[in-house]
């Protein structure tokens, strides 16, 4: 019987040799090689001296030292506070009996969809105090007397982003939830055990993995946001590492950004390795084969204080800044109620009296071809960076021998995010910007989009995938291998149907960026393709702020759209069906 | 010791991307077929002939403005296709750059801000080509010709709300904004984030003396710099943070902060004259703060160019002629998207539009690219010692 069993693993094992290589072939040339070129650019001639003035110079403090202590702290704090609502929202969604979880489960996915801006500005809504003239808050309105601490700086930072990005912690754990069985939840209460037992030894452990990718995603996310720190942090000095290096490429002094970056790659990357370390040696697998329904928690007194919890958080950050983002594109004057209403810029005709005669945004014929490319760029991307994701956490989960593979995919598929849109661009353009050898020049095509794409969003699809697949139980497909299946057949059959929650949540994540994402393919879009994100962008710097949300909410109904389906699909495939 | 390692590392990553880049470039470098025409002895009609035989032309701009040009140019010459991309300055400069290195397609025209860093990664490296079509060469001075032509200018200004000012300028001098009465009210997008305002801090180090100047006139004292500051004009900017100046990340901001009507104590801010023209449509009272002393801020290009390898030359020169405008006052087509009070032609022949102080009266500076692209990284890392 053991030897059966060993020899059954080894062959488990070895095409997987082969899969490594693959995977860890094409992170090289999506990854790996724009971070080289991030890397040679801060060591050429032209840098000289980059790396001292970043650690050793008078600068440092003010570069270096206190947005990377801010950064930590944006970074952290996000992660904690995603993870913590999200986990929540999850298990309100999932395991437990509140009304309205369903609406709940929809709502809390919103947040991401949203541009991050729009939940500042939301926050600016309420808590915006005199420190910058013009339009007051409405507390400050309302004669309330505003501290700049809730106003400005680190905790309106803090709490925008762990607003805007606690749903990549509940998508990622209730298709963890939904992996526990609720017979073995069932089968622990038998030996009566406590409720408060169950979950901590139980459920807990079941959705480490998830909660731990939620935290790394949400984590890489807050450092390296940029739009929040700079609205609700420069008015009062508070500089995180994302500003100081988008603020030195955009002055002219591009290496020393780089060098900014790659400090976040190396924290990032010590972030995920005492991540991986934590729990490293234990086996969180909970699906071993027999499919069954989560089982519901009674909550019965706790119904109703947990439903009012719940839809609070989700009203506050995803109806409140849903309603702020809509009205402010149905405003006369920008971000101002002083000049009433008007549809003007959804469907004006062109008018030269109101914003330098631009027609609304339903009138440009560019919108309908740029909404086809963005859908059509998303669900390239979705599932090219679902396939490689997968792959790559397959790998990651079964290779053992060498230790430094699972690390290398680890570790090549979490930082892409901490990449400047800009580096990564000038990367794609030096590695595709002309024919190599036979190959014709992707340069100025759909293809380019979707492999730079791919590159920038594959933390998402890896870090759910991971999440999903440490619920499986390798013994699984050991015991296909005796029956004789295939290495395809074996992962085609059993482990993919078994993570397909969790990797399509995960396609779902990689979507909604990249539709409303500019900064990734800023560089490489051409006026043929023509991307809803490129029009904000276009209207946006040109001070059209009401077209540009106008665009926006277009997006985000996308976005909506887009996760609502995910979960018909998933609901109605139910997961672990496979007897 | 560690320099050799650090070496060897750099040898090696340069390795890396010089295999990379060999094999993008051997195919495209195709040789000129036929000799360059003389582009200055052509006519017009001739220019137009060989621009029609290409077809086409790119172009990267760094407004949404060139599609109102790409409309009227091809109504005027309806056999060439324009091309037309609008991305931000610092995108622009950067994907000229790698197009370049990498030898793959790329635009026949940079209609591009920021000229100092132009300057350092564009014109330095030959991705970008001068190019000053004959017939309005006469009536731009030399410093809109070169290094590149610049088809207008625009400006960063103190601004100042003219509702709660009715009498003019709340102040007479920019030190006037460190004094107490301005902590915490003076607003400008953060140098360390914008290029342009970098350019504007840069130019207060560059007229250090007319800074030092405007200081004695205002405190009656010669200026003492403090201990590290190497000029008046970084004093100031000195003076000004410990001020509490406010700092943001946009003009809008800054705009609509300054602006707002209905404010009984509005901050002054640094901004764009042009942007009074959305006084009415946003309720705003923005006005410049003309006649304070030194100069109430910069004017600065914005500039043509033609690529190193541009594929169609001839269009490409043809549509840098016509954004330049016609000989009618106000420039006629090719320059109406840019005929904006607040903004000003670059042609000493085409009439400066009505509604904005003219360009002697503004009184601004006038930046110089190459001047300021040899200061402005000194002046950021400056800017980073006194946060």
């Amino acid at each position: 019987m053991t030897s059966t069993r060993s020899r059954a693993s080894d062959t488990a094992r070895r095409p997987i040799v082969w899969l490594a290589a693959g995977v860890i072939a094409v992170l090289a040339v999506l990854v790996a090689a724009p971070l080289a070129g991030l890397v040679a650019r801060t060591l050429d001639s032209d840098a000289d001296g980059v790396w001292a003035d970043v650690f050793s110079s008078p600068l440092s403090a003010n570069l270096l030292w206190q947005p990377l202590t801010n950064s930590l702290l944006m970074g952290l704090g996000t992660g904690i506070g995603a993870t913590v609502l999200g986990a929540f929202l999850a298990w309100v969604v999932v395991l437990s009996d509140v009304p309205g979880r369903r609406v709940i489960g929809v709502l809390a996915a919103v947040p991401f969809a949203l541009p991050s801006f729009a939940i500042a500005l939301a926050w600016e809504s309420v808590f915006r105090n005199d420190r910058l003239g013009g339009t007051p808050g409405l507390l400050s309105a309302l004669g309330v007397a505003v501290p700049d601490v809730l106003s400005w700086g680190a905790v309106p930072t803090v709490l925008v982003l762990t607003a805007h990005y606690y749903s990549l912690s509940f998508v990622i754990v209730s298709a963890a939830l939904w992996g526990v069985g609720g017979d073995l939840v069932a089968a622990a209460e038998l030996t009566g055990a406590s409720r408060l037992r169950v979950a901590t030894r139980i459920v807990l452990p079941a959705i480490a993995p998830a909660l731990l990718s939620g935290f790394l995603l949400a984590f890489a996310e807050g450092v390296s946001n940029f739009a929040v720190p700079a609205l609700l942090g420069l008015p009062v000095r508070f500089q995180t590492l994302s500003t100081r290096l988008y603020g030195a490429i955009a002055t002219g002094d591009a290496a020393r950004g780089y060098a900014l970056s790659i400090v976040l790659v190396v924290v990032a990357g010590m972030v995920l390795w005492a991540g991986n370390r934590a729990t490293r040696g234990r086996s969180f697998e909970t699906i071993t084969g027999k499919a069954s329904r989560p089982r519901r928690v009674v909550t019965g007194a706790w119904r109703w204080p947990l439903f009012c919890t719940a839809s609070l958080l989700v009203a506050v950050t995803a109806i409140v800044p849903g309603i702020v983002l809509v009205v402010s594109t149905v405003l006369r004057r920008t971000n101002s109620f002083s000049g009433g209403f008007t549809w003007h810029y959804w469907l004006g005709e062109s008018d030269s009296s109101i914003a330098q005669g631009m027609r609304g945004v339903l009138r440009d014929p560019v919108v309908l071809s740029a909404l086809q490319n963005t859908v059509l760029l998303g669900l390239a991307v979705a599932v090219g960076a679902g396939l490689l994701g997968l792959l790559g956490a397959y790998v990651v989960r079964r290779i053992v021998r060498p230790p430094l593979v699972g690390a290398t995919i680890g570790f090549l598929s979490y930082v892409p995010f901490l990449i400047p849109g800009v580096a990564f661009g000038a990367a794609f353009i030096a590695l595709f910007g002309a024919q190599i050898g036979p190959l014709p020049s992707l340069y100025g095509t759909f293809a380019i989009l979707v492999l730079a794409g791919v590159a920038a969003s594959v933390p998402f699809a890896f870090q759910t995938s991971r999440a999903a697949l440490g619920q499986v139980s390798g013994e699984l497909e050991e015991a296909a291998v005796l029956t004789g299946a295939s290495g395809p057949r074996r992962f085609g059959r059993i482990t993919a149907p078994l993570v397909s929650r969790g990797v399509l949540g995960g396609g779902v994540l990689v979507f909604v960026t990249m539709v409303r994402d500019l900064s990734l393919v800023v560089l490489l879009v051409t006026p043929a393709t023509p991307l809803l994100a490129t029009m904000t962008y276009r209207f946006a710097s040109e001070g059209f702020t009401q077209h540009a949300n106008a665009i926006t909410v277009v997006i985000a109904t996308i976005s909506v759209v887009a996760t609502i389906f995910a979960r018909r699909l998933s609901d109605a495939r139910p997961t672990g069906s496979t007897s | 010791m560690p320099t050799p390692a650090r070496c060897r590392l750099t040898v090696a990553l340069s390795a890396a991307t010089l295999a990379l880049g060999l094999t993008a470039c051997g195919s495209t470098e195709s040789a000129p077929s036929v000799a360059e025409p003389d582009w200055d002895a052509l006519s017009h009609d001739e220019l137009v002939a060989l621009a029609e035989e290409e077809g086409s032309v790119s172009v990267y701009a760094f407004t949404s403005r060139i599609a109102s040009i790409e409309e009227s140019f091809e109504a005027t010459y309806p056999g060439i296709d324009v091309v037309a991309a609008d991305i931000s300055s610092t995108e622009l400069i950067t994907r000229l750059a790698s197009e370049h290195r990498a030898g793959s397609a790329t635009a026949d025209v940079a209609y591009v801000s920021d000229a100092p860093v132009v300057v350092t990664e564009l014109l330095a490296d030959g991705v970008l080509e001068p190019y000053v079509p004959q017939r309005v060469s006469a009536a731009l001075p030399t410093e809109f010709r070169e290094p590149l032509v610049a088809n207008r200018l625009s400006t960063k200004v103190l601004m100042y709300n003219e509702e709660a000012h009715p009498d003019g300028p709340p102040v007479q001098n920019l030190w006037e904004l460190t004094e107490p009465a301005w902590t915490g009210r003076v607003m400008m997008v953060d140098p360390n984030v914008r290029g342009d305002y970098l350019d504007l801090v840069t130019e207060m180090s560059l007229r250090a003396e007319e800074m030092a100047q405007a200081y004695q006139a205002h405190f009656g004292r010669e200026i003492v710099l403090d201990e590290g500051v190497e000029d008046a004009g970084l004093q100031f900017i000195a003076d000004l943070y410990a001020n509490d100046a406010v700092l943001v990340d946009d003009t809008d901001t800054v705009n609509s902060s300054v602006g707002t009507l209905g404010q009984a104590s509005p901050p002054v801010g640094f901004t764009s004259y042009s942007d009074r023209r959305d006084n009415e449509d946003e309720g705003w009272a923005l006005q410049v703060a003309s006649g304070v002393a030194p100069s109430p801020g910069i004017v600065f290009p914005a500039m043509l160019g033609i690529t190193a390898n541009a594929q169609n030359p001839a269009a490409a020169r043809l549509l840098i002629d016509y954004m330049m405008g016609d000989d009618s006052e106000t420039g006629g087509a090719g320059f109406e998207p840019f005929y904006v009070a607040g903004d000003y032609p670059t042609r000493e022949d085409v009439v400066a539009p009505a509604d904005a102080l003219s360009l002697e009266d503004l009184d601004a500076w006038s930046i110089d690219p190459q001047a300021s692209a040899e200061r402005r990284s000194e002046v950021a890392d400056f800017l980073l010692t006194i946060q």
